[in-house]
């Protein structure tokens, strides 16, 4: 059962189709491949047949969840996740025809909304003092757009 | 013919006495003669400790002093403490001493003199608090989260902020971003995870009750793996205020022990309704104590029509022998007890490994997106704030939790989120359903809590899908919401002496009373506690 659950996982083969590039300059031809170009819609490889969708985009996904990986980190992580989220597509197999799809738990009661007036939060003050980069009343950040 | 105490008493581990001074458990087996246990009062630290202060037999700067000596000599092993908050601990103390003496048992909340372990996910004002990552060095909430808040209204005192997973992702608190912890029962092992400083500083009795958090098996795997008692409540029994968010609607807030009837009293304590968690229930808070009868006063089969049911698919190909017969010997002795014991199949059982890390993964990816370095934690200098972003979470957070925010932004991405989390959350329903359906049946579900005992640090951390796979035993618990008690029920070979297996009982909603019922004080387990204890003054020379 336990080995049914991890069994079958494809082995990834990194592919190098930029062998003779550096890793970094892999890295950052691979990232502004992906952000330029669109990707196909994940059910053009799904009709065919098996369930296979678009494998995870690494850069465009690290760009979504603002993380900025370094070459190395990216290199290592890629394997890993495709491995996992191969994993996950087991449930692609999965009968769930008519199966109401579950938000949450449904053991608390409902939603309970309290009254929609201001309340004063006495410690503010732990709050500011916890922001790095502060300028009273501004919190400060870098610029915000940068025109390339 | 034995008398009817004798029959109740279960020993589930055989002890012989090596030629050194190391005790050997072999494998479990149910056996009518046990290692004598104490009579009379249901053991309780919560208990004798009150006692204790109000008798005046002791005072709690002394009781804090104990346990803060013990804590400085086995940490520099365990190392289950990320903050130790000594100083604050021994002036509580001083502070409840001076209300005992000028107002008596009634100046002091019910767990006067309680010391108690947090796990660093749970924001405690003023105390550093980092959720075990690099990204919240020097964090100091505001506030108390609301679990430690009413622990501390009761006069419980905060000891210190344990050890964890980076924000609870993992299973053996290899993941976090400061130090690992050991297991009390044999240093080379990991103590399980997300909280496993929670659950080892309670082994090693560094404190006397503390507190977790439980998503995917984060309270029940450690409780199994150090040998203690941890309880994980029905979602929504206690309020997540104040508990850093990984996955909003799986976590609950739970608790450890080393009796059942601790780990009772401090959830009658931080259950019910808090207005600053709209998912926080409004159902009734009974005293969970209250129920638990003291041994001698057990009929011979307390447990009498209760109809108990083993999950067929956490006995099969996968789990350890040694995890396979500690169990199937509890479950021999909860009939002795006089319950009707049976095998049963939840048919949905193995889709909810790859659901719940499909739902995990994506909620985390968006609770995870507030540790920008803007409004706290460690901020990188940067040209533009993207570039900040970018740099800060890439600088900070660990290799685990990257990966899972990654997994969980694809999860969710337009065109694959029907694929992903959509089907995971229809896989939820299916397992509830079948859970819904087993519970109607049986009163209470029994399976172990993981496939294995401890294993060696290191041993898994390379290996995503291996770790993931010992969480088998406990997520589709969270998916459903139930709530699930995990007692000590047996020892397999390892280490020095032995390493500790534990039973998961699981309820319907809001019935941990139940599962408190059928548990130690019914099933008179043995302390467990009297065998670790006797360990730790072999390990650690020690008065203890």
């Amino acid at each position: 059962m336990l080995s049914a659950a991890s069994s079958a996982i494809p082995r990834l083969r990194w592919a190098a189709p930029l062998g003779n590039l550096s890793a970094r300059k892999q890295w950052l031809l691979l990232r502004r491949r992906s952000i330029s170009s669109s990707s196909p819609s994940p059910y053009a490889t799904a009709a065919a047949g098996g369930g296979t969708l678009e494998p995870p985009d690494l850069p465009r996904l690290a760009d979504a969840a603002r993380i900025s990986l370094s070459p190395e980190e990216a290199k290592e992580l890629a394997p890993k996740i495709r491995q996992v989220v191969d994993w996950f597509g087991q449930l692609q197999a999965v009968d769930l025809e008519c199966v109401e799809p579950s938000l949450r738990a449904g053991t608390a009661a409902g939603n309970s909304l309290r009254q929609d007036t201001p309340e004063t939060f006495a410690n503010g003050d732990a709050i500011i003092h916890a922001i790095p980069s502060y300028d009273d009343p501004y919190i400060k950040v870098p610029r915000v757009l940068n025109k390339e | 013919m034995p008398p009817p105490l004798q029959a109740q008493r279960l020993l589930l581990s055989h002890r012989r006495l090596a030629p050194s001074h190391r005790r050997l458990f072999t494998v479990v087996s149910s056996l009518p003669s046990a290692p004598t246990l104490a009579t009379g009062a249901v053991p309780s630290s919560i208990l004798s400790i009150r006692e204790s202060l109000l008798s005046g037999e002791r005072t709690a700067a002394d009781i804090t002093a104990d346990y803060l000596s013990r804590l400085r000599r086995t940490e520099p092993s365990v190392r289950s403490f990320i903050h130790v908050a000594d100083a604050a601990a021994e002036r509580e103390a001083e502070e409840l001493d001076r209300r005992i003496a000028t107002g008596g048992r009634e100046a002091v909340g019910p767990l006067a003199g309680v010391i108690f372990g947090v796990k660093d996910n749970l924001c405690t004002a003023n105390m550093p608090s980092t959720g075990g990552s690099r990204i919240l060095d020097g964090y100091r909430p505001a506030y108390d989260a609301t679990a430690v808040r009413r622990l501390r209204e009761a006069d419980a005192i905060v000891v210190g902020k344990t050890n964890l997973d980076e924000f609870g992702m993992g299973s053996t608190t290899e993941g976090s971003g400061f130090q690992v912890t050991t297991n009390p029962w044999d240093d080379s092992r990991v103590p399980g995870g997300s909280s496993g400083g929670s659950a080892s500083a309670v082994s090693a009795r560094q404190c006397v009750v503390s507190l977790g958090s439980d998503t995917g098996g984060s309270v029940r795997q450690p409780a199994s793996f150090c040998g203690v008692v941890g309880l994980k409540p029905t979602y929504g029994r206690v309020s997540r205020f104040g508990l850093m968010a990984y996955a909003s609607s799986l976590v609950v807030v739970g608790c450890f022990g080393s009796s059942v009837i601790d780990t009772a009293t401090i959830l009658s304590v931080i259950a019910g309704h808090d207005k600053m968690d709209s998912t926080s229930s409004s159902h009734y808070v009974p005293d969970y104590k209250s129920e638990l009868i003291p041994q001698d006063l057990l009929e011979s089969k307390p447990l009498n029509g209760t109809r108990i049911g083993i999950i067929q698919e956490t006995l099969g190909e996968g789990v350890e022998t040694g995890v396979i017969s500690s169990i199937k010997a509890a479950a021999s002795h909860l009939e002795q007890l006089g319950s009707v014991v049976e095998e049963v199949s939840l048919p949905s059982f193995c889709l909810g490994l790859p659901a719940y890390y499909i739902l995990a993964s994506s909620e985390a990816s968006s609770n995870l997106s507030r540790y920008d370095g803007i409004r706290y934690g460690r901020q990188i200098s940067a040209d533009d704030l993207n570039e900040l972003y970018g740099g800060s979470r890439a600088n900070s957070l660990g290799h685990e939790v990257k990966m899972r925010i990654l997994m969980g932004t694809y999860a969710l991405s337009a065109g694959y989120y029907d694929a992903y989390y959509k089907r995971a959350q229809q896989v939820r329903t299916l397992v509830k359903k079948s859970f819904n359906e087993a519970l109607e049946r049986y009163d209470i579900l029994v399976s172990p809590a993981a496939p294995s005992a401890a294993y060696k640090i290191g041993e898994k951390i390379n290996d995503p899908l291996a770790m993931y796979a010992g969480d088998i035993m406990t997520v589709n618990v969270n998916l459903a919401g139930l709530p699930a008690l995990v007692v000590l029920c047996g020892f397999v070979e390892g280490g020095s002496a032995g390493l500790p297996v534990g039973l998961q009982m699981i309820g319907s909603p809001f019935s941990e009373r139940a599962s408190y019922d059928a548990a130690v004080n019914r099933l008179c387990l043995p302390d467990g506690f009297e065998a670790s204890r006797i360990k730790f003054q072999d390990r650690f020379h020690g008065v203890y």
